[in-house]
């Protein structure tokens, strides 16, 4: 029970800090750093053509498509389903009549999840056995992967145990979020998932998925014409 | 300087963790770089190093490590708690680990194919320029590669020409146009003129046929052109050896001879990264405003040509001929029409390489790796740098050109032309390697 609270009532507070501070203070030294001029050609002519490119390579992966199929579908799977899972999970903390009412979004979630634990395998397998892949890998890529991995095992575990009263959890994040005490979900497995997914959040400012802002930066430099 | 028998001094790999710990300070791409790369294997499948080298020193990612290691282990908890205990940080720096840097990081050639693959943009020729940056602050460089530099601070060409020499050679190359052409064909030396051209130095010497075009061409054109005996050399190594101070300096050799002759316009010759760096990189990014135009012998020829009024025979060039897309200007300064417009109208047959523009496949000789040639006092190679650049890095290039069966490569720039001529002369691939203006030079009927 003592898990449950530290988890639950004290460790969200912490996570929020950590992630925004983390990530306030990474990208506000990108910031701070000067820009010099590096163009790869063929680059747009407009601003806003370099937006558009910069979307659709980072929507479609294509840049890894002309290399490797296997890696361009997995990795699309992976990130596709990544997005999708974590915009279902605004139902675990607000009742949105919109995605409720979806009807099949029991079966989209299910799925889901199984996709994202299968392409999580995929990229984690592809690591171990490719030599290019396995010679530049270190403990920081196995770790990320295997948290990841972690979290969805938990999360899934969480769905296909048995049914999640999703009023519970919209309870602790409305009690969270107006610094009452709230009650803790009893479901098996949430206080697991809701750990692990908790380790995750504050890892990103200080590990390697920062590429999830960095492309942005990267790839806005690179195209500037 | 070299790696063997120079030895790294403790002050010295202090000076290398600093120089890395300073990348914090940005530039911000290179900060990014730092923190982004998944290691998801993609640039090592687009590099024409690691995909003929199993070598793990020769992976892209592998290799920008080396310096996101010590950056990291440096921003980590662990190292700042190292710090702070006055602890030895292992981040893996050391005089045998320097040797290694320079012998990987000259083995890149900054051709920044990886950057056309990788999903999340990191272009490891920017790690490798630092790398080496970072290197030349302890004094290590390669040796031939320093002594070009030297010769040219000390005469402002790479070569070691006087400007006595510099012009015997011109009256010797409008002797040679005179003989082919039956005309006189001038190439003014430090003349008031329209445009100022300057090819790389390197190529008086190897390929003078490319100049000869290129003087064909403006006598042609009727451009009001001249050559400078002070600034005949626009290759710029300090772009290869991260050395920024040298590569400013030897950009105002440029600089002032546009200035004292009063040209509109600073052509550049066929070369790919002395046209990047005059356009790119130095110029009016160095100098402000700048009362002349840089642009490339490419651009204005395709424009007289254009224009039409040109009297070319494709017959007497009657050879297949294909185009190598120099890395620095399809990828770099965007160029990879104009020398085709040329070709085509200079040719009888014109093949492309596949893949060509901006996803060629780098000669195997960018970066400044074409001019080394021994060991280069680098250590723990097991092949020189010749054999090295003819039995790795020139393995994709020696299958596209034989892939195209053509008997002439077009290669516009210094770089490029050596690593190619060499490579099919190592293979005994009977293929002539030039430029694109040797063959206009041959097609024009005057």
């Amino acid at each position: 029970m003592l898990t449950g609270r530290i988890v639950c009532q004290f460790m969200p507070y912490i996570t929020l800090a950590v992630f925004v501070l983390g990530v306030v203070y990474r990208i506000g030294r990108w910031h701070r750093a000067g820009v010099s001029r590096i163009p790869l050609f063929p680059a747009p002519s407009s601003k806003t053509g370099k937006w558009v490119r910069i979307a659709g390579e980072i929507l479609t992966f294509n840049n890894l498509k002309a290399t490797d199929q296997a890696l361009w579908m997995g990795t699309t799977l992976f990130h596709g389903a990544l997005f999708l899972v974590l915009l279902g999970h605004a139902r675990v903390v607000a009742d949105l009549s919109l995605l409720r009412e979806a009807e099949h979004s029991d079966w989209a979630g299910a799925f889901l999840g199984l996709a994202l634990l299968f392409a999580g395998f995929f990229l984690l397998v592809r690591r171990v056995s490719l030599n290019r892949v396995r010679t530049v890998s270190s403990f920081e890529d196995y770790a990320s992967i295997v948290l990841i991995l972690a979290v969805v095992i938990s999360g899934d575990l969480m769905r296909f145990s048995s049914q999640f009263d999703l009023a519970q959890s919209r309870d602790l994040f409305s009690a969270l979020l107006l610094f009452r005490e709230p009650a803790i979900p009893s479901a098996p497995f949430f206080t697991l998932h809701f750990f692990l997914s908790q380790v995750l959040i504050m890892y990103i400012p200080f590990s390697k998925f920062l590429h999830i802002p960095g492309v942005f930066y990267s790839k806005s430099i690179l195209y500037q014409q | 300087m070299s790696a063997e028998g120079h030895a790294i001094s403790q002050a010295e790999l202090n000076r290398v963790r600093e120089a890395i710990k300073g990348i914090e300070d940005g530039p911000r791409l290179l900060q990014v770089y730092m923190e982004i790369c998944a290691k998801c294997g993609t640039c090592a499948e687009q590099c024409h190093l690691s995909r003929t080298d199993p070598d793990r020193c020769s992976n892209p990612a592998f290799r920008s490590d080396r310096v996101r290691r010590p950056y990291h282990i440096d921003h980590s908890m662990i190292g700042k708690l190292c710090t702070l205990a006055g602890m030895e940080k292992r981040d893996g720096l050391s005089e045998e680990a320097l040797g290694e840097w320079l012998r990987d990081f000259y083995a890149c050639t900054c051709c920044r194919r990886c950057a056309k693959f990788c999903p999340l943009g990191i272009d490891n020729s920017i790690i490798t320029r630092k790398a080496r940056s970072v290197l030349l602050s302890v004094g290590l460089i390669p040796t031939k590669l320093a002594a070009t530099q030297n010769a040219s601070e000390q005469y402002g060409n790479g070569e070691g020409i006087s400007p006595s020499t510099f012009i015997d050679m011109t009256q010797f190359l409008e002797g040679e146009l005179l003989e082919e052409h039956g005309v006189p064909i001038r190439i003014p030396v430090d003349q008031k003129a329209d445009v100022l051209f300057v090819p790389p130095s390197g190529e008086i010497l190897s390929f003078p046929e490319t100049l000869m075009g290129c003087a064909t061409f403006f006598h042609v054109a009727g451009i009001s052109w001249t050559m400078s005996s002070e600034a005949f050399d626009a290759a710029n190594f300090g772009f290869f050896t991260g050395d920024d101070q040298y590569m400013k300096r030897k950009n105002k050799v440029l600089h002032d001879a546009c200035l004292k002759l009063g040209v509109k316009k600073l052509v550049i010759g066929e070369c790919g990264h002395a046209y990047r760096v005059a356009k790119e990189v130095g110029g009016a990014n160095f100098w402000g405003k700048i009362p002349y135009e840089v642009t490339s012998i490419f651009i204005i020829a395709a424009d007289v040509l254009r224009r039409g009024g040109l009297k070319l025979d494709r017959d007497r060039n009657p050879e297949p001929v294909t185009y190598h897309d120099p890395c620095n200007f399809a990828r770099s300064t965007g160029l990879t029409e104009e020398p085709r417009e040329l070709l085509r109208a200079c040719v009888r047959e014109f093949r492309e390489m596949t893949p060509n523009r901006d996803m060629n496949w780098c000669c195997g000789g960018g970066g400044g790796l074409a001019v080394l040639d021994g060991y280069e006092g680098v250590s723990k190679r097991t092949m020189s740098f010749h054999e090295f650049r003819m039995r790795r890095t020139g393995q994709m290039k020696l299958q596209q050109i034989r892939a195209t069966g053509a008997s002439y490569t077009a290669a516009p720039c210094a770089n490029c032309k050596r690593q190619i001529s060499q490579l099919m002369e190592y293979h005994k691939e009977n293929v002539t390697v030039g430029g694109v203006l040797d063959l206009f030079d041959k097609a024009i009927v005057l």
